[in-house]
Parts: structure tokens; C-alpha cells; sequence
């Protein structure tokens, strides 16, 4: 009876509205614009040059560069956290004395502002004043090139990400191992499976569903990563550290080239898109195999 | 009713003596009026807005709200408020480099401030040349830029130093003629077992690092027999930065991150003054304001022992039209402005447009900006004829001779007749931003000198080529102070 009534639209259209106006709208303009020759600075008429502006890109080496930057990053932070993450989560579950300040002094660096984090790392691998050559230099070991060599610099990135965020990894695993029942542990010691067996056995598959959601959400928020690159590197030496949303910002709030900017947004869509429907799909059998 | 207007005069006279001393307070009166200024983060210039700020409220009764965003945040938040023509500020400081992109939003300075005695004392390379666009003035210097040459006196007057360097070399120990001696020196002096390097330069990408290499490239490429021709040719627009005067100059900026302290790749100008003045090197390049850093007893380790110079130049200069090196009769001294000073302008946008044009007059005055000017860390270098003739007021922070040195190496450098002026071009982001990616990779030696510059060369023709040849050639001759092309 109520599924008819007109008053249904009063509630929905102002929802539909600010939707459109806030998210779809841009995107479509965005989109627009990525058919566009269209530089803010120096002022060029806006000129339609169609798949102009992708062409370029996909024949612009640094764009790829900044694809395999990215990746990198990405797959080796996202892997080191949720193994180190996973580890940790296990310690903890595992009821260790001081779990309580551990679980709270673990949560820190998720807090701080990725820009801060940034930061303090930028000191610390600072080459002449960072107390890690300092310390190193007191062992008589050689100073090293943290920020300045292309390799030590993704290294000190990933480190950086590594630290900030396999706390929200174990936060996660901590909740799911606290979900899981105890007397398929109890069978299993019956069985006198060994703690290994019992990992792999019950714990890891067990807990695939949500070890797929957390290393989904890190991977697609590790290909945005941009703060702490601007910080620590700018992207340098050369293009070595730069990321796909560095790239992007270079091109539209430096060099206001905005046609162009709204291309690679889209192909940045397109690749995220790309990768996150593999990972779903490549999971998928072994998750269906847990229902 | 007698007593009643008696009172009422009384009241009017008190009233008309009180806003009359209001008056003699704030002259000119703005009162009520506050003006927002975008500036770097400080205290380099941020600081010297304040002390100019702090002089202008007290006045005109006027306040002003520095607002500070980091260097690498200035030009897409001032581009952003310019093009979109809202009046977040009513006045912005910036480079010259941007002012061709920035002209179309800017008020004209008002004609009255373009003449008179403040107006004279301002060197002509900036008053004529930096703050003039098409004929036209929409900004004031605030700073004056240009790279010298600063060095340690203890070591370079030590007899024992002195001859080994003769023994070495085969000439005196002294401020470099040539970059080569530059080089010399820096080897001589690149002791790291006793925590003494040869020179420190920036070669950090963002941290001012491409400024170092046309210093470096102007001794080979400002050739006086084809004025202008640095950066582009000025007949035809194309790009020079390949040429082989640029090539020497990038061989021998990437030699002089080999003598330095090390990791010295990731040293922005901050760096370099720190190493300066931590007596870390025995020799920088660098803004004036690396020898009132290294002056300052507060700051430095080697107060009273800065030598300051012009820096090296050349005999031989390549010559882009004859494609030749053109020799000359004796060494060129090779100066180049390196940024050019700090500007500062108001927005067409502004809602205080007469305040902000008032205040940029007492921010730079001889006084006002002479104070700065000696003060550490301020960020503004002589730009008056003033700043440099006053040694009374530069002995706060010099010995004499440390000042009859910097002065005279600002001075000879800012009025040399081959003193090279930087680029300013619409779109100077885009062209630069590709110098510093190929200088990253050719210091870090993924790529020889030669194809780093010839990457540099393709892209800057190639974006000459979307931006409009003409246009970008008829600007190109407008910041280099040539004619317009018929």
C-alpha cells in the first residue's frame, strides 16, 4: 500500500540529487575533460582531441614507470604487513602478558597523519643530521644513500608504509582469530596435530575471508599512496619513487594540464578496476570453498 | 539652553580633536582594513613580510595575515586564487619566473610608486629588467637574487694550505676565476676523515636544485655576442639546454657532487647552508643569504671568517648562432640571478587594493627592507643601492672585511654587463619540471650528460610547440629584454 504513495519521491530525490551532484557529476566532467587538450596554465582554449590525451599517456614512458613504482609498493608493503601483521595478531591471541599495552601501543602509528609519519622518517633517513647514519656511522659502517639512491629510497617508502599500517592488519586478524570457535582447536589436539598443522589446517583457512578483505583494502589503498612519497622523496631521485597519484598531481596542480590529468585519473580507475577484479576472481574458488 | 550648546561645542571639539589625533596615528588610515598575503612557509620571506607587517600596522592602524604554504604549495595555491579570480588575497609573493603566468590577474602598480627617490634606489637589473612585463609593472622585489660565490677565509689565508695548493696546482690559493678552479679547490679541500668537505651545492629535486646548474651553465651559455640566447634561442625558440656549453656545465655541476659531504645528492639550499655554516665545506655557491647565515655567530661556526666572490666564469662561451665556442681575451666572470628575488604583487581580484600597493611601499622600503636585508634567516638579499652602499649597517653582522667582500660580490654581480638573467616563460612548471627529473637521473648517473639534455630538449621544444611558438617566443624575448620580433 505504501509502495505507491508519492511522498516516497520527496524522500528519495533530494538523496538522488546530492548523489549526483557529489559524485557523479564530477566524475562524468572529469571524464568530459579527459577528451580535452585543456591547460589552466599557460591559458589554452579547451580543444577536443578525443583519446588524445590516453594515447600520450600509454606512449609516456614515465607513466609507466609510475604503474610499476606503484605496484612495487603496493604488493611488497601489503605483503610484509599482513605477514608481519598476521604474526603479530597470533602473539597477541595467544594471550602474551602486556597484550593489552601491546594492542593499544600497536595502534599508534595507524593514528598519526601519514604526512607526519612522513616527516619524522624524512629526519630519521636524513643523510648528514638522521640519527640512522649517525648510528650506523658509530658501528664504522658507511653512510648510506636512504632518499638519495633510487633502490634505498622505494626501500625506506615501503618501510614507512610497512610500520603505519600493519597495525590496522592486526587489528583485523586480531578480531577474527578472537572469532573463531575453540573446540575445532580441541579436536585438533586430540588428533595431537602440532601447532603448525593447526595454523594451516584451521586458523589460516578459517580466517581466508578476512585476510582477503584486509589485504583488498590495503592493496587498493596502498596504490593511492601519495603523501608519503611527496614527503620523503617528491618523487626523486629522478622518477624513481614516483607513484601514479604523484604523477597526477604533477600534471594537474603544477603544471595545470588538465586534460591530460583527467586521463590518467581514468586509466588509474581502469588499472585499480583491473587489479582488483583478479584478486577477487583469483580468491574467489578458495572462498566459495569456505561457504 | 545656553549650557546645552555650550556642551554640544564641546563635544564636537573633542570629538574632531580625537579623530584628528586618530588621523595623525594612522596615516594613511586603514583602520578596519586587513590584508592577506600568500607567502612561503618561514622564515625565509614569511618573516620579512611580518617585520614589514608589523611597520605598516603601525602606521596605518592597517593589519595583515601572512599566510604561509610550503615551496612546493605556493604556485598551485596563488594559481588556483588567481584563476578562478576569487580575493583570498590581496597580495601574493612569488618568483619572477611566474609572473608570466600570473600577468593576466595582476593590478598594474600605480604609476606614483613608479618614480621618486625609493624608486631610484632600486638596482636596475631589477627595476628595469625582473619587475617589467610587456612594458608594463605588476610587481615590486622584495628581494634581490642572484648567486655568488662564498668560501672560508681561514683556510683559504693559511700559508700552509696555500702552498700545498700552489705545490698541487701550480697556482694561488684564492677565489676561483674558472670552474675548473672551483673544482680545484673543492678537491683540495675534500678531507672527510677530518669532517671537511670540498663545496656543497643543492642537488636535491624540489630543493632548488636546477638553479645550481644554470649557474653552473650560464659561464658557457650567456655568450654578450648573441644576447638572450641562453635558454632558447631567441630567432627561432628553440631549445639550447643540449648545446655544448650546457653539456660542460652539467659535467662539471655533477663533478661537484663528487666533492662534497656526503649524500650531498639529497642537500636542498637549507642543507647547504647548514654545511656552510657548520664549517662542513670550504667553499658553496649559493643566495646571499648563505653569508649572512654563516656570519652569524648564532648560527655559524665560522663567523668572521666568510669570503664572499662573484662566481667563476669563462673565456670560452658557446655561441647558438654560430654553433661555435666564441673565445674571449680574458675570463668572463659568469653571474646569473638565480630566481631573480622575490616579488611581490596585488590581484586584480583584491578587495584592499590601495592598502595592498601602500603596504608593498613600506615592506619595501630603503628602510624597512634594509633591515631585513641584515637580518639572518629573512630571506631577502641587497636589492636597493642602498642595501649595498650602507656598510655602517652591515657591520652588525660582518667584519669589514667580510662585508666589503659580500657587498661587493652582490653589487659587481647584480650590475655586471654579462649578468644572466633566469628564465621566465608561461608555463615555467612544465619546462623545469622536466630539468629536474633529467638531472636527478644524470647525477645519480642512469644517464649521461649529453641524453639528459638532449630529454630536456625534446620535451621543452616540444612543449614550446603546444603552447604557441610565437607566443612563447615573443615572451621569451619580453623576459630577456630584447625587442619584439617583427
Amino acid at each position: 500500500m505504501m509502495r505507491n504513495d508519492p511522498i516516497k519521491h520527496v524522500f528519495i530525490w533530494p538523496a538522488v540529487l546530492v548523489v549526483l551532484a557529489i559524485s557523479i557529476f564530477p566524475l562524468i566532467y572529469s571524464l568530459t575533460t579527459s577528451f580535452l587538450s585543456y591547460r589552466l596554465i599557460p591559458p589554452i582554449p579547451p580543444r577536443v582531441v578525443w583519446f588524445g590525451n590516453y594515447v600520450s599517456l600509454l606512449q609516456e614512458p614515465r607513466f609507466w614507470n609510475a604503474i610499476y613504482t606503484t605496484t612495487l609498493i603496493a604488493f611488497i608493503a601489503v605483503g610484509l604487513q599482513y605477514t608481519i601483521g598476521f604474526a603479530v595478531a597470533l602473539a597477541l591471541n595467544a594471550r602474551v602478558p602486556g597484550e593489552r599495552l601491546f594492542r593499544v601501543a600497536l595502534l599508534l602509528p595507524m593514528l598519526l597523519a601519514p604526512v607526519a609519519v612522513a616527516l619524522v622518517a624524512r629526519m630519521i633517513f636524513n643523510p648528514t643530521m638522521g640519527p640512522l647514519n649517525q648510528l650506523l656511522g658509530r658501528f664504522g659502517l658507511v653512510n648510506l644513500p636512504f632518499l638519495t639512491n633510487g633502490h634505498w629510497a622505494l626501500g625506506c617508502i615501503i618501510a614507512v608504509e610497512v610500520w603505519q599500517w600493519t597495525p590496522f592488519v592486526v587489528l583485523m586478524m586480531l578480531a577474527g582469530l578472537q572469532t573463531l570457535p575453540e573446540d575445532v582447536y580441541e579436536a585438533a589436539e586430540l588428533e595431537n596435530a602440532s601447532a603448525w598443522q593447526q595454523f594451516w589446517g584451521i586458523t589460516f583457512p578459517m580466517l581466508l575471508p578476512i585476510s582477503a578483505a584486509v589485504v583488498f583494502i590495503r592493496l587498493i589503498e596502498s596504490y593511492k599512496i601519495m603523501d608519503t612519497v611527496f614527503v620523503m622523496t617528491g618523487g626523486g631521485p629522478g622518477v624513481d619513487t614516483e607513484t601514479l597519484t604523484l604523477f597526477a598531481y604533477q600534471e594537474g596542480f603544477k603544471k595545470f594540464n588538465l586534460g591530460y590529468t583527467s586521463a590518467l585519473s581514468f586509466l588509474f580507475l581502469i588499472a585499480i578496476t583491473i587489479i582488483g577484479v583478479t584478486y577477487l576472481a583469483l580468491l574467489r574458488p578458495h572462498l566459495e570453498k569456505r561457504r | 539652553m545656553l549650557r546645552r550648546t555650550f556642551l554640544m561645542l564641546a563635544t564636537s571639539l573633542a570629538t574632531a580633536c580625537a579623530a584628528s589625533q586618530v588621523n595623525a596615528a594612522c596615516s594613511p588610515d586603514y583602520t578596519g582594513v586587513t590584508l592577506t598575503v600568500a607567502s612561503q612557509t618561514g622564515p625565509y620571506i614569511a618573516s620579512a613580510l611580518k617585520l614589514g607587517a608589523d611597520e605598516w600596522t603601525k602606521k596605518t592602524c592597517g593589519k595583515v595575515n601572512v599566510v604561509e604554504f610550503p615551496w612546493s604549495e605556493l604556485y598551485p595555491k596563488i594559481v588556483t586564487s588567481l584563476t578562478q579570480s576569487d580575493a583570498t588575497f590581496d597580495l601574493v609573493s612569488f618568483a619572477p619566473a611566474w609572473l608570466p603566468d600570473f600577468v593576466p590577474y595582476l593590478s598594474e602598480m600605480p604609476k606614483e610608486m613608479q618614480s621618486g627617490k625609493d624608486w631610484d634606489d632600486i638596482e636596475p637589473a631589477y627595476r628595469e629588467r625582473l619587475m617589467v612585463w610587456e612594458g608594463n609593472i605588476y610587481s615590486q622585489s622584495m628581494d634581490g637574487d642572484v648567486h655568488t660565490y662564498t668560501y672560508r677565509m681561514d683556510l683559504f689565508s693559511d700559508p700552509k694550505e696555500k702552498d700545498a695548493f700552489k705545490a698541487k696546482y701550480g697556482y694561488d690559493l684564492a677565489p676561483p676565476k674558472t670552474w675548473k678552479q672551483y673544482l680545484d679547490i673543492a678537491e683540495f679541500f675534500q678531507r672527510p676523515e677530518k669532517g671537511l668537505w670540498g663545496t656543497a651545492e643543492a642537488f636535491r629535486r624540489g630543493g632548488q636544485q636546477f638553479w645550481f646548474f644554470f649557474s653552473h651553465a650560464a659561464a658557457y651559455t650567456n655568450n654578450p655576442n648573441y644576447p638572450g640566447a641562453m635558454f632558447f634561442d631567441p630567432e627561432t625558440m628553440d631549445a639550447q639546454i643540449n648545446n655544448p656549453g650546457w653539456v660542460k656545465g652539467l659535467e662539471e655541476y655533477i663533478r661537484a657532487s663528487k666533492v662534497g659531504p656526503p649524500n650531498a645528492l639529497n642537500f636542498s639550499f637549507g642543507e647547504v647552508n647548514a654545511a656552510v655554516a657548520g664549517g662542513q665545506v670550504a667553499e658553496s655557491i649559493g643566495w646571499g643569504d648563505t653569508g649572512v647565515i654563516a656570519a652569524d655567530p648564532k648560527q655559524s661556526k665560522i663567523s668572521g671568517k666568510v669570503g664572499s666572490a662573484m662566481l667563476p666564469g669563462s673565456d670560452e662561451i658557446w655561441n647558438a648562432k654560430t654553433k661555435k665556442w666564441d673565445k674571449f681575451p680574458s675570463v668572463l666572470p659568469g653571474p646569473f640571478m638565480a630566481f631573480g628575488g622575490w616579488q611581490i604583487a596585488v590581484p586584480k581580484a583584491g578587495k584592499n587594493q590601495q592598502a595592498a600597493w601602500d603596504f608593498v611601499k613600506t615592506l619595501t622600503s630603503p628602510e624597512v627592507s634594509g633591515q631585513a636585508a641584515i637580518t639572518g634567516g629573512s630571506g631577502v638579499n641587497p636589492y636597493r643601492k642602498s642595501h649595498t652602499a650602507n656598510l655602517q649597517l652591515w657591520s652588525k653582522i660582518f667584519t669589514p672585511e667580510e662585508a666589503k667582500e659580500y657587498l661587493g660580490a652582490q653589487s659587481d654581480s647584480i650590475n655586471a654587463k654579462n649578468v644572466a638573467l633566469d628564465m621566465r616563460l608561461p608555463g615555467y612548471f612544465s619546462y623545469t619540471e622536466v630539468v629536474e627529473i633529467e638531472l636527478g637521473k644524470a647525477v645519480a648517473g642512469q644517464t649521461t650528460p649529453q641524453a639528459a639534455l638532449d630529454a630536456v630538449a625534446k620535451e621543452w621544444n616540444r612543449l614550446t610547440d603546444e603552447f604557441g611558438r610565437a607566443k612563447q617566443l615573443a615572451a621569451y624575448r619580453a623576459a630577456m629584454g630584447l625587442p619584439p620580433k617583427n
